[in-house]
């Protein structure tokens, strides 16, 4: 086993064990080369100071409550986000049934003209609130 | 010892309430880790866990069965501590020069030292090498929550250990 070969199945040790043989040689190549005994050293060096460093901190004991209070102040939002969009229906069905009824040309027409707008008009707010969100 | 199957057949009972406690039981504090992993931050790893959930929440009725759930989980994971880890980047990148090298006067602490080193890695194997530790130093944990083949998680530790090694050397 050369030094390139030691110093990669020494890199390969911290990720899981070396076959019986790999580790033979290299425990007798390490026994003879200075240098990859250096490296070795530094490996368990660095190895000790990342377990040292990494340490997990815990998750808060309000997390549980937190996350459903979240999850209800979400619920309720959906239901304020759909508010506009109603108002937007329920506004624009009434503006049509309005020009139906008071309106001189055929109904038809009006229902056409009116249906169209109103579709025209949500699209181009829900375009422009897209783009604001975007932003 | 609750399994995915259990979650599963929750789910298709449509007992989604119960599937989510179960889930949150199981799944909490490896998200967390995962969230710790991108962001190094233990109150933001906690708010982007509440979120990742919240999401699970919204999604759970649509969950189809396709993927695992552990697989369909740590993507929604993954891609909301990724985007979180942009918005910040974004918003809080430093100017270059207040980026620094690490220290090196002897009497700072190894600990703090070999954590300004391995800011200096490629994100994933920053992240590689900080759920090793924090996964028991389980491989299969690692590939399983950062979406990669084993053998690809092995790669980046082994990198990510040689370019450390240099950077303690030099």
């Amino acid at each position: 086993m050369d030094c390139q070969d030691a110093k990669e199945k020494l890199l390969e040790s911290y990720d899981g064990a070396l076959s019986p043989d790999d580790r033979r040689r290299l425990d007798s190549h390490l026994a003879a080369c200075p240098e990859c005994g250096e490296f070795n050293n530094l490996l368990n060096a660095l190895d000790v100071s990342l377990r040292e460093a990494i340490v997990l901190p815990q998750l808060s004991a309000g997390f549980r409550t937190a996350l459903q209070a979240k999850i209800e102040r979400h619920s309720r939002r959906l239901w304020l986000d759909w508010l506009p969009d109603a108002a937007y229906v329920v506004g624009s069905v009434a503006a049509i049934v309005y020009c139906v009824v008071l309106l001189p040309p055929p109904a038809s027409v009006v229902l056409w003209i009116g249906t169209l707008t109103a579709a025209i008009g949500y699209s181009f707010q829900a375009l422009l609130l897209g783009s604001l969100e975007e932003a | 010892m609750m399994k995915d199957e259990d979650v599963d057949t929750l789910l298709r009972s449509r007992r989604y309430e119960d599937a989510f406690g179960l889930l949150l039981d199981r799944y909490q504090e490896k998200v967390f880790r995962l969230a710790f992993s991108v962001l190094k931050d233990a109150g933001r790893a906690e708010e982007v866990t509440q979120d990742i959930f919240l999401k699970l929440w919204q999604a759970l009725p649509l969950y189809d069965g396709r993927a695992s759930l552990s697989t369909w989980l740590y993507t929604i994971a993954r891609n909301r501590c990724f985007s979180a880890f942009r918005r910040e980047a974004i918003r809080n990148s430093p100017p270059i020069e207040a980026c620094g090298e690490p220290a090196r006067n002897e009497t700072v602490s190894q600990r703090v030292e070999v954590r300004q080193l391995l800011e200096r890695l490629p994100r994933l194997q920053q992240e590689a090498i900080t759920l090793f530790y924090l996964e028991d130093e389980s491989i299969q944990n690692v590939a399983r929550i950062l979406g990669l083949p084993e053998g690809t998680v092995k790669s980046h530790l082994h990198r990510a250990r040689r370019a450390l090694a240099e950077m303690m050397r030099s």
